[in-house]
């Protein structure tokens, strides 16, 4: 899974993943509601992650009794963290490949 | 805030006027979001407390191949722990 699908709300997945069951009407309320659903679920991811990255950097970053700024830091921890996130993601998808009934 | 955009948008009455197969498929469709939730859930937690382990400074935005190998051993360690966890607590039972 990407992260890039955290910010996307993952619209196009959302729409072209059902198999068109013969019988279903393709209400537009049904689009919609999926629509609105993936957009709260990547409101929710992203808050998650803003709010992460901010605590981590700012203990990597700033020294008590913090009088001064490193945005330099900042900057570099941010894609640094965004790397770590890919690496684990990467760490964990393949673990749960693995064993898929070992792990909750 | 958005709470109150979906309210708005899509009225209770329309809610209930929806079929069946939309019912079932909106519900198929919740399941798997939920369960990648999950998993995305998961990752935000490793990341958080593996890179509080293994990154002690943010001056290169690169991961060195030492941090990139202690994040992937914090992840499996951490998972480990887990299973080793829930099998003690099956044996106290």
């Amino acid at each position: 899974m990407a992260l890039s699908s955290i910010f996307s709300g993952n619209n196009n997945n959302a729409e072209q993943q059902q198999p068109t069951n013969t019988t279903t009407t393709k209400t537009p309320l049904v689009s919609e509601l999926k629509q609105q659903i993936s957009q709260e679920l990547a409101i929710a991811n992203a808050t998650e992650l803003v709010n992460k990255v901010t605590e981590n950097c700012f203990e990597t970053c700033m020294k008590t009794p913090y009088a001064e700024g490193n945005d330099s830091c900042v900057d570099s921890c941010l894609a640094k963290y965004m790397r770590s996130w890919n690496s684990i993601s990467r760490a964990y998808i393949q673990r749960i490949q693995q064993s898929p009934d070992k792990n909750a | 805030m958005s709470q109150s955009t979906t309210s708005a948008n899509i009225s209770q009455a329309d809610l209930q006027n929806l079929d069946d197969n939309s019912k079932k498929d909106i519900m198929n469709f919740l399941e798997v979001e939920n369960s990648k939730q999950k998993v995305q859930m998961s990752i935000h937690q490793f990341t958080n407390m593996c890179f509080k382990q293994c990154i002690t400074n943010a001056t290169n935005p690169e991961l060195s191949a030492g941090e990139e190998q202690c994040l992937n051993n914090c992840v499996n360690r951490f998972l480990d722990t887990n299973i080793r966890i829930v099998k003690g607590l099956q044996n106290i039972q």
